[in-house]
């Protein structure tokens, strides 16, 4: 909060992390390993699959990974998701949502969604997201000074949690 | 409830106060505290431990093309991944 970031720009930082954590969980979930790679626990919808309803979520996708990640078809992490189209549809908005700009830059929410990744070593996510940053510009010291930041805080919640520290900081009133 | 004593920082010498000095005035920038924090109290029973993760924090927090805010909001996130309270 001292950096300058009211409780919206919080929150929106809660948002991206609970979400970025969610689908590190949902692309391990599903078997995904790498960005590149289609065999998973199920089989991504193909191109010509979809009916109606997906059909127009997945293309609001394809035209987003074209643009933001350089890739011709929608990541296998939605497709699989597209098996049930509410779970795509509701998920996909999500997504959209929080990671839109806001009070926080779209660039930041999304190194700070490769952070949450690295942590919680999920390989498919920290493809996915790697992809997004390095389209936006992102070279190999800027990925390196993220995971920098996710080792050292490794270090400090694995000390405090072992020494079971109490918290000494409060928020400014 | 802490597993450790924590270290009085007034009550350390050498290489272990050198660093507690240096954190605390790195602390009360970042976050206006008056004494050192708990997480680099506990490490202060060990001066090699403390040394390290000192110089790790300086290079990993303090140096680099981010901004503080840029930094600071990968960290937050990550602790909260970890599910850390502190």
């Amino acid at each position: 909060m001292r950096l300058g970031v009211d409780e919206i720009g919080v929150t929106e930082l809660m948002g991206v992390t609970e979400h970025a954590r969610a689908l590190a969980t949902t692309g391990a979930a599903l078997l995904l390993d790498s960005l590149d790679r289609e065999t998973g626990l199920l089989a991504p919808l193909a191109p010509g699959e979809a009916s109606p309803a997906v059909e127009g979520v997945l293309g609001e996708i394809a035209a987003w990974a074209r643009t933001a990640m350089g890739k011709a078809a929608p990541p296998a992490l939605w497709r699989s998701l597209a098996r049930n189209p509410h779970y795509l549809e509701a998920t996909w908005r999500k997504d959209v949502a929080l990671m839109a700009p806001g009070a926080l830059a779209a660039r930041d929410k999304r190194r700070v969604a490769l952070g949450v990744a690295m942590a919680t070593r999920a390989r498919y996510m920290i493809e996915y997201h790697t992809a997004v940053l390095r389209r936006a510009g992102d070279t190999d010291r800027d990925l390196l000074e993220i995971l920098g930041v996710v080792d050292h805080y490794t270090t400090l919640n694995t000390l405090s949690e072992a020494m079971q520290i109490e918290s000494d900081i409060r928020p400014p009133a | 409830m802490t597993t450790i004593r924590m270290v009085d920082p007034a009550a350390v010498s050498g290489k272990v106060r050198e660093i507690f000095e240096a954190v605390l005035r790195r602390e009360r920038t970042v976050f206006g505290a008056s004494s050192v924090s708990n997480i680099w109290r506990c490490m202060g029973h060990s001066a090699a431990l403390v040394e390290a993760n000192w110089n790790r924090s300086r290079a990993l927090m303090q140096r680099g093309d981010f901004t503080p805010l840029q930094r600071e909001l990968i960290a937050t996130a990550v602790s909260i991944a970890n599910a850390c309270h502190y």
